[in-house]
């Protein structure tokens, strides 16, 4: 039973969480609005606010729920109040070159990324989940407290339009 | 080429502009007027125990709030779920 | 003598606006339970504490211009059928008033929930939201009354802090299905 009012020790340490999970909510936030300084900016102000609700993180595996959630949300908001989405010209990024099956492509990553940020925040926040944060779809559906049926519909969806505008410009073989 | 791959790969883990954890421990310790929070507490403790009434109201002030937002996330929460599902149902 | 009529007046209002609940046995079936009874003076106190400076704050101290009480009675339980349809309906008949109409509201048999939202409406302003969702380990009543804000409570949703987790995700697997 809980009751209102009591405040709980927790054994966690802030600083720590701070520096384990950094990466995990700049990245987050980055990967959704591809805008480093405001992705900075507000993955403080999330950390900002665990400290303030510390006594109701219950483990190490929460306190990852919660700052996780808690980011998208702030991305989300972020968009929000911009109104915008980002403009890909992706006419300026010329062909990758012939490289190496399996290299990683950073010119491709980038176009990516762009992409990504260019989707609605629905599917923006669900693939981001999964690729970012390898989440599967019955986790992501309970971070962002939406249906299994949709999520998985978001990444079907994303997935397709994602290759329909590589294959578009001619980027890579899918 | 594996799409899938490739946005694993695109969606790795970025470090945030150095000197992250600082700037939100400043931020934390600013947002106390420059008090460790532990200090806070230990002195909210003191003041109460002092009875004094103005001390008494402010304790009174931070459960109301704590209740008020406990209220409000609740209530959040199921219209998060009830909108997320009529938009789920129209489309 | 008059302020005293006018009181008792508003007191009546005021106990008309909550609902009689009969849920103290779910309390002792569930693993956590919120009871919140929060009326006017409160809910000015809780105002006066409220930062503005933090954006989750001032977005709920915005909506608690012209509220006149919360309600909030909030179970959650370890196992499946802990609540019975007789609890909901003991909700929903205090619904079933004139003032009191169904917004919108669904059913997923699937995930085993039921969610509807009410509005109140005195004199064609609204005076009261209540929300009603049941799951298979949940139940949940909400009651908000006084002048609501509907677009601040909409803008509400999803934007606060989440409240304590019941379970914990699981160990995550990389192929889909």
């Amino acid at each position: 039973m809980t009751a209102i009012g009591q405040v709980e020790q927790t054994g966690f340490d802030f600083a720590e969480l701070v520096r384990t999970h950094q990466s995990m909510v700049f990245s987050l936030i980055y990967h959704f609005l591809h805008d480093r300084e405001t992705a900075d900016e507000i993955a403080q102000d999330v950390f900002l606010a665990l400290h303030r609700n510390l006594a109701s993180i219950e483990s190490a595996g929460h306190a990852v729920f919660w700052l996780r959630r808690v980011a998208v949300q702030r991305a989300i908001d972020e968009t929000r109040r911009r109104r915008r989405r980002p403009v890909v010209a992706l006419d300026a990024i010329r062909e990758p070159a012939a490289r190496d099956r399996g290299a990683a492509d950073p010119l491709l990553a980038e176009v990516l990324r762009r992409l990504i940020a260019t989707l609605p925040e629905a599917p923006r926040s669900v693939m981001i989940l999964r690729y970012q944060e390898d989440l599967d779809p019955s986790e992501i559906a309970r971070l962002l407290e939406i249906p299994v049926g949709t999520v998985k519909s978001h990444l079907q969806r994303s997935l397709a339009l994602l290759r329909e505008k590589l294959e578009r410009r001619g980027i890579g073989e899918i | 080429m594996d799409l899938e791959q490739e946005l694993y790969q695109a969606l790795t883990r970025k470090d945030p502009p150095p000197g992250f954890a600082d700037r939100v421990a400043a931020r934390e310790h600013n947002r106390h007027g420059g008090l460790p929070t532990r200090w806070l507490a230990f002195a909210a403790s003191v003041v109460l125990l002092m009875g004094a009434g103005a001390a008494w109201r402010q304790h009174q002030g931070e459960v109301a709030k704590d209740q008020v937002m406990t209220a409000m996330k609740i209530t959040a929460v199921k219209l998060n779920r009830i909108q997320t599902h009529v938009r789920e149902i129209r489309q | 003598m008059k302020k005293l009529a006018l009181l008792l007046a508003a007191a009546g209002l005021l106990a008309a606006q909550q609902f009689k609940l009969n849920l103290d046995h779910l309390a002792t079936k569930a693993s956590n339970a919120v009871d919140l009874s929060l009326a006017g003076p409160t809910l000015r106190l809780a105002a006066r504490f409220l930062d503005t400076s933090d954006p989750d704050e001032a977005k709920v101290k915005k909506l608690l211009n012209g509220l006149e009480g919360i309600y909030i009675r909030h179970f959650t339980f370890k196992r499946d059928g802990e609540w019975t349809q007789s609890d909901a309906e003991g909700v929903r008949v205090q619904l079933k008033a004139p003032e009191w109409s169904r917004v919108v509201g669904y059913k997923s048999t699937e995930e085993g929930e039921n969610a509807d939202i009410y509005i109140r409406t005195q004199n064609d302003k609204i005076s009261g939201v209540a929300i009603l969702y049941t799951g298979a380990r949940e139940f949940t009543v909400v009651n908000i009354s006084g002048a609501i804000d509907l677009d601040s409570l909409a803008d509400l949703s999803g934007h606060l802090g989440l409240p304590k987790l019941e379970q914990l995700p699981g160990k995550p697997i990389r192929k889909l299905d």
